[in-house]
């Protein structure tokens, strides 16, 4: 035990020695209590404390009420059917990707049809269900002319949602189906195995904890995903995001919105766990030592081949046709009822809307470069310095990433509603939320380049003469540079597509797109919401585009690969 | 600029260690390296030969001792203070910096002017033979130009010592033995000392002027590659430098004519007036396979044993020989011309006096 004291003191010493690093420690940790612990904080006191003891009355009380035990209920099955759904559909992507021998051509269009619903803002793909399958829809009533068929409830809310997240699963197993080195199939061949029992025997069971995975990061998707549901589920299928947002917003009832958002919770949490410490830790990392020698992956028989890539295609046909009737929408004055062309719609939003396009324009400028460096500083210091509580801070700073938007929002608008620190309604508040629900994309990004750089190549550039600052500013801030740029662009795609936090944010002096998409949602002003959705899809592909070939250029020069600049 | 000596004297370097606590990687290790001398640290993974190596460069602080460069005593100066060239095993390259970036890097350290610095890195990488290779990018070199590129780099700042950190151990057997030709040959052209680490006893015995065995942290034995093969201090050193077989023989007389020993009922004088042993003890014995001499069994004279195995290797074959409880290693050359004995078949060995080496009992390290 004394020399693990002593260790405790050593750093300590070697902190305070360090100016210039302990500022930044404390600057850090004032931020994260602040908008993390301080935020969490209040949120639990509001759940469990009533005139400062403790009490399960509010618990209680929101628990006796059918409909939130039914919507707790119902949260739980969407998100394991949307797990299962998804899981299989982002399995049957993956190995046709890759152990199909496509050509490349079609694995791109595969790869650019998934990756389209995980960058759009929340509604697309319910807004489109509305349009092909609501009471005037294009399918349902149109082509086929059925009347009376019912869009809303959970088939559509499970429909819609494991559209838009199969991609996770899709990107999580691609990986994996792409790191089992065909030669270990080759010699389940050589023993004699049929396909079949090679994909049973080896395959699969060798995937099994990247299934895993991407079953428990769908379940936590859709567990806080309150958008599709908040316009698909229907009155008959309510989920606990929305109950808690009806809670706040309909009957202004911050304390029941604040326990409905522990339940949700507890949930949340235990996913969260198991994915970490469960899945985690079941990975088959190196399965072979050596690079095998080239082989023709032979997983799949060749009559297989075009029913799987079929499948596939349908899948993106499906998101692909989702997309195309959302810009027809847009340019078109009522889908469903008046089909004359105009820009109209346009027109809307680029003058009654304007004011919300210019906010989430500002409010994504300042979270940007605020999110970026937050991002590359603390994945620096978490990477790469030694201090006291390190750990504590990088768990710290992942916390608002995984919990779903609607606690993180309930939580702010408690915490900055009142003094000490009184925020509502302003853009800091919203500014804040993203930046640290969205920045640890860019922490573990450079915590990630950070790991690859060996020490050695530190320690080349001292050898070569380089003071530690020369050396910082010259080999490592460049070597972690992809990591700002990942970090940033993630930041400022969530602030132009997210919803379930800061829709408890916005006030009249600041207000966001997806905002105005919920509200033309309510008001059934579709062709509206389809202009919107168009314009953020548009600008987020632009930015997508942008950091891509910045990310390209560094790359070129030698630099790995930021993996993703999405993920969550 | 003229060559200077590396001293080391009495070095320390503990480590804490999860479940040992505190261990010694280094123990009061104490090495002279003349003035462009190469000098090698020798010995398998974990001796502490890479740790003695870092705290000349100045990447670890020994817990005590002292460094020398240059009869300047460098123990408290930071490595970008001591004015070192040091290659990688993995070579360190920078990923982000082309060829000629990563070869001037130094000297834009140093604040030199961009002519000198063209001027400079040009010459370098003439002399590793990289030219044409400027604008390329670390990533799309093979191992062999990443080496050479690494290699121009730490020579490039003009560096008072050279240190290597088995800088060949990530190349294929070829290219590694071109390779430390081509290094061996650089040192002697640049006029540096170099200190060089490596676990592979043939690379070492190829490239150095001396050799320092290490073992748990401390230098075993020095010497050049013949004295430590001719005279290893310890059945360690015998062990790791070359073949060998040890055995034990009963002393029969010792003198100043040299001592008479009893090895596998063969009675054999040999010339060793040094040894401090007396009649009646047993000793530990080296001797290495080539000195063995086997002839079939028809001879008359030698110990009789049997083939157990046989390798043929072109210029050699390699037996193992049984002789009473023991299995021998023995190496027979030209075995083309002179046949060989296949396994099963009856043979005599010999022992001749002067291939026969004495150990002095592991205590008696020799030190300088």
């Amino acid at each position: 035990m004394a020399g693990i004291a002593g260790t405790w003191m050593e750093r300590w010493r070697r902190t305070l020695r360090d100016p210039a690093l302990f500022a930044t420690v404390l600057v850090l940790w004032v931020f994260l209590v602040l908008f993390i612990l301080f935020p969490l904080a209040r949120l639990l006191g509001r759940t469990f404390l009533d005139g400062g003891q403790f009490t399960l009355a509010n618990m209680a009380a929101i628990l006796q009420d059918s409909n939130h035990r039914q919507a707790f209920w119902n949260s739980l099955l969407l998100a394991a059917l949307v797990g299962l759904c998804g899981t299989v559909l982002g399995f049957l992507y993956a190995f046709t990707a890759v152990r199909a021998n496509l050509p490349r051509g079609w694995i791109m269009i595969l790869d650019a049809c998934s990756i389209l619903p995980l960058v759009s803002p929340p509604f697309t793909t319910a807004i489109a269900m509305i349009f092909s399958f609501g009471p005037r829809g294009l399918i349902t009533y149109h082509l086929f002319g059925i009347k009376g068929f019912t869009v809303y409830g959970l088939h559509s809310t499970l429909f819609s949602e494991t559209l838009t997240y199969f991609p996770i699963a899709y990107l999580t197993l691609k990986p994996i189906l792409a790191a089992i080195d065909p030669n270990v199939e080759d010699m389940a061949f050589s023993l004699g195995s049929p396909r079949w029992r090679v994909f049973r025997t080896v395959t699969l069971p060798l995937t099994i904890p990247g299934l895993a995975n991407a079953f428990l990061l769908l379940f936590a998707a859709s567990l806080a995903d309150f958008a599709t549901p908040l316009i698909l589920a229907g009155n008959s299928f309510p989920v606990l995001p929305t109950q808690a947002y009806l809670q706040i917003t309909g009957l202004f009832d911050l304390k029941g919105g604040a326990v409905l958002s522990f339940v949700l919770l507890v949930p949340a949490l235990v996913v969260y766990l198991l994915q970490r410490y469960w899945v985690g830790r079941r990975y088959y990392v190196t399965i072979t030592g050596k690079v095998g020698a080239q082989t023709t992956i032979k997983s799949l028989a060749p009559w297989a081949r075009a029913p799987l890539l079929g499948l596939c295609l349908l899948i993106a046909a499906a998101i692909l046709y989702f997309y195309v009737l959302l810009f027809y929408a847009s340019v078109v004055v009522a889908l469903g009822a008046n089909h004359a062309w105009t820009w109209h719609h346009y027109e809307v939003i680029f003058t009654e809307g304007l004011k919300a396009i210019r906010d989430t324009l500002i409010i994504a400028g300042l979270g940007m470069p605020l999110g970026g460096l937050y991002g590359i500083l603390l994945g620096y210091l978490v990477g790469k310095k030694h201090f006291p509580g390190r750990q504590t801070m990088e768990v710290v700073s992942m916390i608002n990433y995984s919990l779903p938007g609607t606690i993180v929002g309930i939580a702010y608008l408690i915490a900055f509603n009142d003094p000490p620190l009184i925020l509502t309604g302003t853009a800091l508040v919203i500014v804040a939320c993203y930046v640290f629900r969205y920045s640890p994309t860019g922490i573990r990004a450079t915590v990630a380049l950070l790991q690859q750089i060996d020490p050695s190549i530190e320690e080349a550039s001292e050898s070569l003469g380089a003071s530690s600052g020369t050396t910082f500013r010259r080999i490592t801030l460049p070597l972690i540079v992809p990591a700002f740029f990942a970090g940033l662009g993630v930041v400022f795609i969530r602030s132009m597509t997210a919803i379930s936090a800061t829709i408890f944010l916005v006030s009249i002096n600041w207000t966001l797109i997806t905002v105005r998409i919920l509200e033309n949602m309510t008001e059934l002003s579709l062709g509206p919401a389809a202009a919107f959705s168009i314009l953020v899809v548009v600008i987020v592909f632009a930015m997508i585009a942008l950091i891509s070939s910045l990310l390209r250029r560094f790359r070129a020069a030698g630099v790995v690969e930021v993996t993703s600049i999405l993920g969550g | 600029m003229s060559a200077v000596s590396i001293r080391i004297d009495g070095v320390s370097k503990q480590f804490a260690h999860r479940v040992k606590g505190e261990v010694y990687a280094v123990r009061d290790v104490s090495l002279t390296v003349q003035p462009a001398e190469f000098v090698t640290l020798l010995g398998p993974s974990g001796c502490g030969k890479t740790t003695t190596l870092r705290m000349i460069a100045g990447f670890e602080q020994p817990n005590s001792g002292r460094i020398f460069i240059g009869g300047q005593d460098v123990t408290g100066l930071m490595a970008n203070q001591r004015n070192i060239g040091f290659v990688f095993q993995n070579y360190a390259l920078f990923p982000h910096l082309s060829v000629f970036e990563n070869v001037a890097y130094g000297l834009r350290v140093q604040r030199q002017s961009d002519a000198a610095i063209l001027r400079a890195v040009g010459e370098v990488l003439a002399m590793v033979g990289l030219q044409g290779y400027e604008q390329q990018f670390p990533n799309q070199l093979s191992g062999g130009e990443q080496q050479r590129v690494a290699l121009a780099r730490a020579i490039v700042i003009r560096p008072r010592v050279l240190l290597f950190d088995e800088p060949l151990s990530n190349l294929d057997a070829k290219l590694r033995v071109h390779m430390r030709g081509e290094l061996r040959e650089l040192q002697k052209r640049l006029d540096i000392t170099a200190v060089y680490v490596t676990h592979d006893q043939e690379e070492a015995m190829a490239i150095s002027d001396r050799i320092a065995v290490m073992h748990q942290g401390a230098i075993v034995q020095e010497g050049t590659a013949e004295d430590l093969y001719r005279r290893p201090a310890s059945e360690f050193v015998a062990q790791f430098i070359g073949r060998t077989n040890l055995l034990s023989a009963r002393v029969l007389a010792a003198g100043a004519a040299g001592v008479e020993i009893e090895l596998a009922s063969q009675r054999i004088r040999v010339p060793d007036e040094t040894a401090r042993v007396a009649a009646g003890e047993t000793v530990r014995v080296v001797v290495r396979p080539e000195v063995i001499n086997v002839y079939a069994a028809e001879s008359g004279s030698g110990v009789p044993g049997t083939i157990v195995s046989r390798t043929f290797l072109g210029e050699k074959a390699e037996y193992q020989v049984q002789v009473g409880a023991e299995i021998l290693q023995v190496t027979s050359y030209d075995p083309v011309r002179r046949g060989t004995f296949a396994p099963g078949q009856q043979v005599r060995l010999s022992f001749p006096a002067e291939g026969i080496q004495l150990l002095r009992g592991e205590a008696q390290c020799r030190r300088p």
